[in-house]
């Protein structure tokens, strides 16, 4: 049972998939993340850049809930996370995409059945979600290499597959930990191209990268983590503006 | 699963179906010694001497004869030839005894049928033969405290250490199974992260060593059925397949039966216990 509150339900039905605020987080006695404010709306791009060890993978496990706030207030699509059981944590996590930076397959399965993974959790039979699996795979581009085991895959095939794995189950809330890490400028840029398309069905999405040029890619909402905190800059419109309207 | 067996996969296979035949093998050898337990307490109570005390002489050993044979609970009785006790105390002796030494016999050995325990058996022997005008007593098998009742505990041996056996092969599975979890490990973290619960994470691992529990049980307790029966031919001369159909009871196929469910049990547990703790690894960081 989810325990709601109504004012974050209308902040949910409003727009804003999460809201951070005061957010303290860590790992053992170490404080990691201070003071976060943040929220994400349905349908915006917000791309969180900074150094190395700035805190973004952290910041993207507390977006993910693998990590629980220290203080402060976390909603997310609509729950108060310091109130939610393990339940319905789980079952927030089955709205939430994520592409870690160094994804975890089921290395023996193809990568058809790796996608197909969110949606057999939710229940689906393979008859239900071939066709759906299918488009994801022509999505990324993935092409024939869908029928290829994990292990047999390229760095960058192994990127696309975990981007489709993220969008299966057509989540609220999709984030992505340093998703160009390890791959060409051309590759990196396709990648992130990829996911911020999922704003045009009314997803939020997440990005943390050090690479500050992808503020170029498209209509996004700036943000810098340094040093455990975290600072709005503003929306960045200009970019190769070739997907966009 | 893709390949038949592959890694881990086959070496748990394996030891599953080890530890089934292990466990089916020393419960069928329990079965048995407690079946060789239950037919020597039978023999030994159901037989008994009777020793005439007067009159003396063959007319009384006739009378004796005669007065037995429709004396209750004896089924069968027969005097003791001087060869034969000859031969009883060569047995116990340990040494060479002529029958020719021996003094003229006044026993006869004889058979009883099952009896109620409130019977008097004993008595009511004595009293037949009285009624045949003989004076004798009869000897039966001594109680527990003369050293009989061994076979009781011998079957208590047998079950109690069977059982712990059983037990032992149980933790072996169990701690076997826990190898499929951490070989699942990734795929744990994957469910994880995909939002399944611990219950939905385990429980899937669980199924599938389970699965792999019932089959490796069945072939281990087949081989050791098999092993049983090759074992038991070769143990009872001109055994052939047909009598010891007519030997093996229904309970005695007890351990083959048993043994595939508690190997899946077993791995089943294991294997969730394991990826119950993985996945809570995995779903916390902090």
């Amino acid at each position: 049972m989810v325990r709601t509150n109504p004012v974050d339900i209308d902040l949910y039905e409003r727009g804003a998939v999460v809201r951070f605020a005061g957010v303290d987080a860590g790992y053992g006695a170490a404080t990691v993340l201070a003071g976060i404010e943040f929220e994400a709306r349905a349908g915006e791009v917000s791309l969180v850049t900074g150094p190395a060890a700035a805190g973004k993978t952290t910041f993207t496990h507390l977006l993910r809930l693998a990590l629980e706030p220290r203080s402060g207030r976390a909603v997310m699509l609509g729950v108060d996370i310091a109130r939610a059981s393990a339940r319905a944590k789980a079952n927030l996590k089955k709205r939430i995409g994520y592409v870690a930076e160094n994804p975890v397959f089921v290395e023996h399965w193809s990568a058809f059945d790796n996608i197909a993974m969110p949606l057999r959790l939710l229940g689906q039979k393979p008859r239900d979600y071939d066709h759906d699996v299918q488009e994801l795979v022509d999505f990324v581009g993935l092409g024939d290499a869908a029928d290829l085991t994990i292990e047999k895959l390229s760095n960058a095939e192994r990127r696309r597959v975990a981007i489709a794995r993220a969008l299966a189950a057509k989540p609220t809330l999709i984030l992505a930990d340093d998703p160009t890490a390890g791959m060409s400028p051309a590759d990196g840029r396709r990648v992130v191209r990829l996911l911020t398309e999922m704003r045009r069905v009314g997803a939020a999405i997440v990005i943390t990268s050090q690479d500050e040029s992808l503020a170029d890619v498209g209509p996004i909402l700036r943000w810098r983590m340094d040093r455990g905190h975290l600072s709005r800059i503003g929306y960045e419109t200009a970019g190769d503006g070739e997907d966009y309207e | 699963m893709r390949r038949a067996l592959p890694g881990v996969e086959r070496a748990l296979f394996w030891t599953l179906v080890f530890a089934a035949f292990a466990a089916v093998a020393v419960a069928l050898g329990a079965r048995a010694a407690d079946r060789i337990a239950v037919s020597y307490e039978q023999q030994r109570t159901n037989y008994a001497i009777v020793r005439v005390i007067a009159p003396e002489g063959q007319d009384a050993i006739n009378a004796a004869q005669t007065a037995l044979n429709t004396a209750p609970h004896v089924t069968s009785a027969a005097p003791m030839t001087a060869g034969r006790a000859a031969a009883l105390l060569q047995q116990w002796g340990g040494s060479d005894v002529a029958a020719g030494d021996l003094p003229p016999l006044r026993l006869f050995e004889i058979e009883l049928a099952p009896a109620e325990a409130q019977a008097d058996v004993n008595g009511d022997i004595v009293a037949a033969l009285a009624q045949g005008g003989v004076t004798a007593e009869v000897v039966g098998a001594p109680d527990t405290g003369s050293g009989g009742g061994l076979a009781g505990v011998v079957r208590q041996i047998a079950l109690w250490g069977a059982a712990a056996f059983a037990a032992l092969m149980a933790v072996i599975v169990w701690l076997a199974a826990r190898g499929l979890a951490a070989r699942r490990r990734e795929m744990v973290t994957v469910m994880c992260d995909l939002g399944a619960t611990q219950s939905e994470t385990a429980g899937r691992i669980a199924d599938e060593a389970a699965m792999t529990g019932l089959v490796a049980g069945l072939v281990g307790a087949i081989l050791a059925g098999i092993t049983a029966l090759v074992v038991l031919m070769l143990a009872i001369p001109g055994a052939q397949l047909e009598t010891l159909r007519d030997m093996i009871l229904p309970i005695d196929l007890l351990p083959i039966a048993a043994a595939p469910i508690g190997v899946a049990i077993a791995a089943g547990a294991g294997a969730r216990a394991a990826a119950a703790s993985i996945h809570r690894q995995a779903a916390r960081l902090g």
